[in-house]
């Protein structure tokens, strides 16, 4: 056999293997991104699953309690679902009313999502608004369309 | 000001049109003249970029807030080092100062000296005008950097305090010379392709832009994760994101590309691998460019979603297939004349597995940044993958990667035998062994970090017999100090030894990483004022909690006395501070930093009664991930470096009756 076509048999050897890996790794190790609404629709099906999922905060809901280090609050959509989320961590910096909040865990009990990860994404981070001036209407479009848009 | 810098926009545009217009009909008439005009064209560009963006820089310095980029991303009372920074806050600016770049890149070429009379200069300048068409018409009609409010606001919005961080000055320049350099590597190889001439000087100059290109995009990523871990206070600095993602992606493949070409050069193969890593390379940053400004990912980074994405994917797809159309019409002449492997072990199939891993990382990274996309087209629902995918999918890549970079200095050109291989390998092989057995025996037990760290032990030593065997052999014809002797073979074979001095720095980030992913350690607590937080051998004792004012920040402090072991190590002040024009804190960590580990203290919250939450984590290991940047600075500035010895650029040997 010519040595150029055996190279190129380790070379798809190698490559097979790159694949394979990725084929095994991505079912493990994904979870499912859904939008607010259709999360507190199917939540049963998803409890089970490492779910993202995004919604306005609602500042007043804000519960904090320090011994603990546990952090409680609500989130809304648009359509005036709302979600109560505890997560066992730090409040992020950026944390308002309005901001979209980006959560990532599991909806455990009805109408409650416990959230490994809590990130803000606030519309404003690299286009400087004013956070006082922001307006949660803006950005009201964009929770609506599906979460491809957001 | 408004009507000049408005001018100058649209008046670049017409001038890179023109340019890129008068060199085709220049080179399709062989009239020199055009060419030439054409050139002029370049410099009125280069000049047009640069006094936009002073413009630019002047309206931001002296704060005009009638303009809207002004006065949505400076406000009055920032430093005036953050009001000219916030240049590249913005979608606008940032393209403005990617335009500068590119026209500087263009008129560095054009007029280069080593470049005179190459026939390839009107055509990579043709290729990159069309480059630089399309950024001025984004400038001019998508993302104007100039537009003007109707009202003058009395104050500006004010930079984003993350953004106020010396690290954002200098992390988005290097990554974006890093992504418009990747421009130049592609005009070269296109400009190649259509004068049928793929020869040494073509590889000398592709790699010489490809390494500048490659520096300033591992600056950036190295610029950028450091930004994060000082500034965001999560005690990381990558986290597979999707934007992190787009620029790696590129990185990959131009290091794909800079060992490869190392085959062509010798045995004359892989020349459509080659160029197509180019063009790869190059359609990543524009990728990447539409993946960050479009908003189609959920990204924390997202710039302000606007259509400005679709743009950059309908130019990126007139690239490829402008590309791969003059690819395809020219594969005969690459497939020509190709060398053949002679055998199994050997320096170029070690490159070969090398690129095909890097590719393969590359080809990981893009699966699981767009997975999310593909899955919703497929079944509907988004599925995402996340920090573990790519921690189980890269990181047997990366050390496989690892693995041939430790193997490869040692194995011969063309053909290794049995015997040099025992030779050369038996010895470090052994020394390895006894790394990671003795690892074991002092107590780690993670899988992952003793295979990584014996890995890179492998390496190391595989490294330092390259340095000592050239140096030896060195010595025995001139008898020459070591020292000396080491110093004469390394500037005699910059290339071969600035490549070398890379790989060291890669080995030491990725004993950074391994340490500091596998070990790190993390507690969050609340203590009363006097109360105190353990971890590992740190004891921190909570003093006291204040507020100061700082210019028309307010920020509050604690005061932590950290002891290790007992000894005092001093008082440090995490910090939150609350940024003038916004309503929220941002975190100030502290770090205490060594070799062998970093603390890091972020203060979360405090109550009325003075209690205070405290994240504290152990990152092992951090430092060594800068000092390998900067040993990756130093090895690539070496390699390009043009020395007196050996260096000398091959002679032009392709067509030359047209113009130039």
């Amino acid at each position: 056999m010519k040595k150029n076509t055996l190279v190129v048999i380790g070379g798809l050897i190698i490559a097979g293997a790159i694949v394979f890996l990725l084929m095994a790794a991505t079912p493990g190790s994904s979870g499912v991104e859904l939008t607010l609404d259709k999360l507190l629709a199917t939540q049963d099906q998803h409890q089970d699953d490492y779910v993202t999922v995004e919604g306005l905060l609602i500042e007043d809901s804000i519960k904090w309690n320090p011994d603990k280090i546990e952090l409680q609050f609500d989130v809304k959509d648009n359509k005036g679902n709302l979600m109560h989320v505890i997560h066992h961590g730090t409040k992020p910096d950026n944390f308002v009313e309005g901001v979209i909040t980006i959560l990532e865990g599991a909806p455990t009990k009805k109408d409650t999502f416990v959230a490994e990860t809590v990130k803000t994404r606030c519309p404003s981070k690299y286009e400087g608004q004013n956070i006082k001036n922001y307006d949660p209407e803006t950005h009201k479009d964009k929770l609506n369309q599906p979460a491809k848009e957001q | 000001m408004y009507l000049f810098s408005n001018a100058i926009i649209y008046l670049g545009l017409a001038i890179s049109l023109y340019s890129l217009l008068i060199i085709t009909l220049g080179i399709s008439t062989k009239n020199q003249k055009f060419v030439n005009s054409g050139k002029g064209g370049i410099i009125a560009l280069l000049l047009c970029s640069s006094l936009a963006m002073l413009s630019l820089l002047y309206l931001l310095g002296t704060s005009q807030f009638q303009y809207v980029y002004v006065s949505d991303y400076t406000s009055s009372e920032l430093p005036i080092i953050y009001k000219l920074t916030a240049l590249w806050a913005g979608n606008s600016g940032s393209l403005l100062l990617w335009t500068f770049f590119l026209t500087l890149y263009t008129a560095m070429i054009a007029f280069s000296r080593k470049m005179k009379g190459n026939p390839m200069v009107p055509y990579i300048s043709a290729i990159l005008m069309a480059n630089a068409v399309f950024f001025f018409f984004i400038l001019a009609f998508v993302s104007k950097p100039f537009a003007i409010l109707d009202a003058i606001p009395i104050e500006g919005k004010g930079l984003n305090p993350m953004l106020q961080n010396p690290g954002m000055i200098i992390h988005p320049v290097t990554l974006y010379l890093g992504y418009v350099g990747l421009a130049i590597p592609f005009a070269f190889a296109m400009a190649a392709l259509i004068l049928k001439n793929v020869d040494d000087f073509w590889i000398k100059m592709t790699r010489r832009w490809t390494i500048i290109a490659w520096l300033f995009l591992s600056l950036g990523n190295i610029f950028g994760g450091q930004w994060a871990y000082v500034e965001l206070g999560w005690g990381g600095y990558w986290s597979w994101d999707a934007v992190e993602n787009a620029s790696f992606m590129p990185w990959l493949t131009a290091t794909a590309f800079l060992h490869s070409v190392m085959i062509q050069e010798r045995k004359n193969m892989l020349k459509v691998w080659n160029i197509s890593l180019i063009i790869v390379s190059y359609a990543l940053t524009l990728f990447g460019t539409f993946l960050v400004r479009s908003g189609v990912l959920t990204s924390v980074h997202a710039f302000a979603n606007s259509n400005l994405g679709l743009y950059f994917l309908i130019f990126m797809a007139i690239a490829v297939i402008g590309a791969l159309y003059v690819l395809m019409s020219r594969y005969n002449l690459l497939k020509r004349s190709a060398g053949e492997f002679q055998s199994l072990i050997s320096k170029e199939s070690s490159f070969l597995v090398n690129n095909l891993l890097l590719v393969g990382a590359a080809f990981a990274t893009f699966w699981g940044t767009i997975f999310p996309l593909v899955s919703e087209a497929v079944r509907g629902t988004k599925v995402t993958v996340g920090l573990p995918f790519f921690n189980k999918v890269e990181a047997p890549i990366l050390l496989s990667m690892m693995f041939v970079m430790a193997v490869c200095p040692l194995l011969a050109w063309q053909k290794s035998t049995v015997k040099n291989l025992r030779k050369n390998f038996l010895v470090p092989a052994i020394i390895a062994v006894a790394a990671m057995g003795l690892m074991i025996f002092l107590g780690m037990h993670k899988a992952w970090a003793v295979i990584g760290y014996g890995v890179i032990a492998l390496l190391l030593i595989t490294h330092f017999l390259e340095f000592y065997r050239g140096v030896k052999a060195r010595r025995k014809m001139t008898k020459e100090k070591p020292l000396v002797a080491l110093y004469r073979l390394m500037i005699r074979n910059r290339r071969r030894y600035g490549g070398y001095m890379v790989h060291l720095g890669i080995a030491f980030i990725a004993m950074g990483i391994i340490g500091s992913q596998n070990y790190d350690l993390e507690t969050m607590k609340t203590v009363p004022l006097g109360g105190s937080i353990e971890l590992k051998d740190y004891r921190l004792n909570y003093e006291r909690l204040d507020q100061k004012k700082e210019g028309v920040n307010d920020i509050v402090y604690a005061d932590i006395t950290v002891f290790k072991n007992g000894k005092k190590l001093g008082t440090y002040q995490p910090e939150k501070v609350f940024y003038g024009n916004w309503d929220q804190p941002s975190s100030e960590v502290s770090i205490i930093s060594s070799m062998r580990e970093d603390l890091y203290v972020v203060l979360s919250a405090w109550e009325d009664d003075g209690k205070a939450t405290f994240v504290v984590k152990i990152n092992p290991m951090m430092n060594w991930l800068w000092v390998g940047s900067f040993m990756i600075v130093i090895g690539a500035l070496f390699a390009i470096w043009n020395g007196k010895y050996g260096n000398v650029t091959p002679r032009y040997t392709g067509v030359c009756k047209e113009v130039a």
